[in-house]
C-alpha cells in the first residue's frame, strides 16, 4: 500500500465515505492570507479530507421536518480525520492536527471545508447554496486534517457533480432546476450548454433556515426580550416555543447544526442511495 | 463477592485498547486528606473502594506547533478520554458485578467539580502537579483525565515518588534567571495567573490566581456570556444593546458553548512552553 | 473598561459595505473579501471590520424572516412528502 492509500484506509476504516488529499500550495489561489493551511501549521504540506453521510435515507422520508431540524449526523467525518491523526503522528512521525472548521467570528470558520473538499477531488459546488456535491452521494459533509506529511495530492474533478443531467434539461425546458425552484429565497443562478452559468446564494437568509433555532435565533430573541418594557409580553417571549427552541438548540447544537434540507431533497445526485425498502 | 487476581490487570487492558494512554487506580479513602467534604469518592457512591483513573486524549504534537489559537481553543481533545471512562464504568458492572460510577467531568456548582480529576490522577500514580497547575505524567506531559468511583477492591497504584516538574531545563532556567518557562509566560506580578518558587530543585512555594485564568482558559464560555448579558441589561441605549449582543464577543461565547466539548479549554500557554508537557517523541 | 463594544453610528455607516464585500451574499466565481482586505478597502482597522460584520451578519434580517423560515420549511417538506411518498393527504393547505 502506498503512503496515501494507507491514510485512506484508516480514514475509511473509521466511518468517512469518501476521504481525498490535497496539496497546501492549491490553498494560495482563492483563499486569503490567514486562512490557508500553511498559516495554521507551520510547515504543512498536505490536506487530507474527509466526508460523511448526512441524515439517513429514512430520515429523508419524514414528513414531520422538525425531525431532521434535531437530528444532526453523526460527525463520523470528524472521527475519520481523528484516527487519521493519531495513524499520521503515530506511525508516520509526522505533524496532524484537525483543521479547525467551527466559526470563530461571526460565521467565519479558520479555514473552509467546503473548499479543501473541492480541492482534493471530493466534490464540486452546486447551484444550491454551493453546497459541494459528490458525483456519487450527493450531499456529505467535510473535515479535514492538515499535516506535514508530503502526500500525493488528488485532482479537483474534472466534470462537476452540478447540474445533473436531468436539471439541466428541466433547466432548458422551464428555466430552472428543482433547488431553484423550491427556495427562490437564497438561490439563484443560470444554465447554459450543460454548465452552471452564474449562480448566487443569500447565506444570511439561508442562516434563518438553516440553523433557525441555535446561535443566531438566540442572540435576535434576546434582544428582543431585553428590549421589551412590558414584563407579561417579556414573559411569554422567553418561555415561548421559539426562544424555548433556541435554547434547547444551544444545548445540543452539534445535533442541529443543519436544520433545512429543501435544495438537498429535490437534488438528484446521490439520490439512487436514498432509495430503500 | 471477591474480584479474581487478575481483575486490575485486565481492567487496564480494557482502558488501553479503549484508548486510554494511561490507566491507574487510587484508593478511595486516600482522598479523605485533601478533598473537601462532599467532594470525596464515598460521597458520590456509598461503599467506594477505588477509583480508576484515566488518562490520554492530549493535544498531539502537531497541535502544539500549530500558530493559529484556534487550533486547540476550539478542536479540543477532551472529549475522547470521557468516552473511555464511561466505557470502563460499563464494563467494571458487567464483568465484575461490582457498583461503578462514571464522575461526570462539568461542575457540581459554580466552578467546583463533582470530584477533583487532577487529584484523582495524582493519587492513581499517574502524575504530580506542576507549577503551572496541570498535572503532568513524567513519560507522556499533559493529558486529559476521567475517573470512575467503584465499589470494586482493585490493586491501588503507588503516588509517584519523582515528579515531572520542575524538569531538569525548568531547574538551569531557575538558577540563572530565577524563573521557569510557565512562570515567565503568566507572571502573576504582570497581569498573570502564576507565580512560585524552586529550592535545590524543587518546587516550594506555588500560587495561581484561578479566577484570572478562568478569563483565560474559559473566555468565550459561561463566565463572558454572563458578563455581556448583565452589561446588555444594564445599557439603556438600544443601538449599543445590539451592538452587545451580536457582536463577536458573544457570538463566539455562544459557538464555545454549543460547542463546549471541544472548546472547553482556550489557553495553553503555560503548557506550551513546558518542556515536560509534550511527552517524549520526535516528529518531522 | 468592558468588553469591545462597537460604535453603533460607525455600524450604521459601513454595515451595508461589509456585507457586500464579504461572504454573506455569495457568488460562485468569486470568493469574498477577508476582514483584512475588508478593512484595507474601507481605511478602517481589522477589528472594527470584524465586529461590524458580526453585528451586520445578525442583523441583516428581523426575526420575521425566521418565521418565514419556519412555515417554508413546513410546506416544502409536506409537498415533496405528498409527492415522493405518493401520499396526496400530506399536501398542506
Amino acid at each position: 500500500m502506498t503512503r496515501e492509500e494507507q491514510v485512506k484506509a484508516v480514514g475509511l476504516k473509521a466511518g468517512a465515505r469518501v476521504v481525498g488529499i490535497a496539496a497546501v500550495d492549491a490553498f494560495r489561489e482563492k483563499v486569503p492570507e490567514g486562512y490557508r493551511p500553511g498559516d495554521i501549521l507551520p510547515g504543512a504540506r498536505s490536506v487530507v479530507v474527509a466526508g460523511g453521510d448526512g441524515p439517513t435515507a429514512g430520515a429523508w422520508r419524514c414528513p414531520d421536518h422538525r425531525v431532521m431540524e434535531i437530528t444532526g449526523y453523526d460527525l463520523r467525518e470528524n472521527v475519520a480525520v481523528h484516527a487519521m491523526c493519531d495513524f499520521i503522528e503515530g506511525a508516520l512521525s509526522h505533524h496532524a492536527i484537525q483543521a479547525p472548521s467551527l466559526p470563530v467570528h461571526g460565521h467565519e470558520p479558520p479555514m473552509s471545508m467546503m473548499h479543501a473538499a473541492e480541492l482534493a477531488g471530493l466534490g464540486t459546488r452546486s447551484l444550491a447554496a454551493h453546497i459541494i456535491l459528490n458525483p456519487e452521494y450527493g450531499l456529505l459533509y467535510y473535515a479535514a486534517l492538515i499535516t506535514t506529511l508530503p502526500l500525493e495530492p488528488d485532482p479537483p474533478l474534472a466534470e462537476p457533480a452540478c447540474p445533473h443531467p436531468g436539471c439541466a434539461a428541466m433547466y432548458k425546458r422551464i428555466g430552472t432546476t428543482p433547488c431553484l425552484r423550491v427556495c427562490p429565497a437564497c438561490l439563484a443562478g443560470t444554465v447554459q450548454d450543460g454548465r452552471i452559468q452564474a449562480s448566487t446564494y443569500d447565506r444570511e437568509k439561508c442562516h434563518s433556515r438553516a440553523q433557525t433555532y441555535g446561535i443566531g435565533s438566540f442572540q435576535k430573541g434576546l434582544l428582543q426580550i431585553v428590549n421589551e418594557d412590558d414584563p407579561g409580553r417579556r414573559r411569554t417571549m422567553i418561555y415561548g416555543d421559539f426562544f424555548t427552541k433556541s435554547l434547547q438548540s444551544v444545548g445540543f447544537f452539534r445535533d442541529s447544526i443543519a436544520q433545512c434540507f429543501e435544495c438537498m431533497r429535490v437534488c438528484p445526485v446521490g439520490r439512487k442511495y436514498r432509495k430503500l425498502q | 463477592m471477591t474480584l479474581p487476581p487478575t481483575a486490575t490487570a485486565a481492567l487496564k487492558s480494557v482502558a488501553l485498547k479503549s484508548g486510554a494512554t494511561v490507566c491507574g487506580v487510587a484508593d478511595a479513602t486516600a482522598f479523605d486528606a485533601y478533598a473537601p467534604e462532599k467532594h470525596r469518592p464515598g460521597d458520590l457512591l456509598p461503599g467506594a473502594r477505588s477509583v480508576v483513573v484515566v488518562g490520554g486524549a492530549q493535544p498531539r504534537e502537531g497541535d502544539w506547533a500549530a500558530t493559529s489559537p484556534w487550533v486547540l481553543q476550539t478542536m479540543g481533545t477532551t472529549e475522547r478520554i470521557q468516552g473511555v471512562g464511561r466505557r470502563l464504568a460499563q464494563y467494571i458492572e458487567h464483568e465484575f458485578g461490582y457498583y461503578a460510577l462514571y464522575v461526570p467531568p462539568g461542575t457540581a456548582s459554580g466552578d467546583t467539580p463533582f470530584l477533583s480529576l487532577m487529584l484523582a490522577a495524582q493519587l492513581a500514580g499517574l502524575g504530580s502537579k506542576s507549577l503551572a497547575g496541570p498535572v503532568l505524567n513524567r513519560e507522556h506531559g499533559f493529558m486529559y483525565w476521567s475517573a470512575v468511583i467503584t465499589t470494586a477492591p482493585f490493586d491501588g497504584d503507588q503516588v509517584e515518588a519523582a515528579a515531572a516538574c520542575p524538569a531538569p531545563p525548568c531547574r538551569e532556567m531557575w538558577e540563572r534567571e530565577g524563573t521557569t518557562p510557565c512562570l515567565k509566560v503568566c507572571p502573576a506580578a504582570d497581569g498573570g495567573c502564576l507565580s512560585g518558587k524552586l529550592e535545590s530543585g524543587r518546587a516550594v512555594r506555588t500560587f495561581y490566581d484561578a479566577a484570572r485564568c478562568n478569563t483565560r482558559v474559559h473566555t468565550h464560555w459561561i463566565g463572558g456570556f454572563q458578563k455581556v448579558l448583565e452589561e446588555t441589561l444594564n445599557e439603556p441605549d438600544r443601538d449599543k444593546r445590539k451592538m452587545l449582543l451580536y457582536g463577536d464577543f458573544f457570538t463566539r461565547s455562544l459557538w464555545a458553548i454549543t460547542y463546549s466539548s471541544t472548546n472547553i479549554a482556550q489557553c495553553f500557554e503555560c503548557m506550551r512552553v513546558c518542556p515536560a508537557a509534550h511527552g517524549l517523541k520526535e516528529m518531522k | 473598561m468592558s468588553v469591545f463594544k462597537l460604535d453603533p453610528e460607525v455600524y450604521k455607516r459601513y454595515k451595508d459595505e461589509v456585507l457586500k464585500l464579504c461572504n454573506s451574499f455569495q457568488r460562485i466565481d468569486q470568493p469574498g473579501l477577508s476582514d483584512k482586505q475588508i478593512a484595507e478597502r474601507l481605511g478602517l482597522d481589522e477589528r472594527t471590520v470584524t465586529e461590524i460584520r458580526c453585528v451586520a451578519e445578525r442583523d441583516c434580517y428581523s426575526l420575521e424572516e425566521w418565521e418565514k423560515a419556519i412555515e417554508f420549511k413546513r410546506k416544502a417538506t409536506l409537498e415533496w412528502s405528498a409527492l415522493a411518498l405518493k401520499r396526496p393527504d400530506l399536501k398542506p393547505e
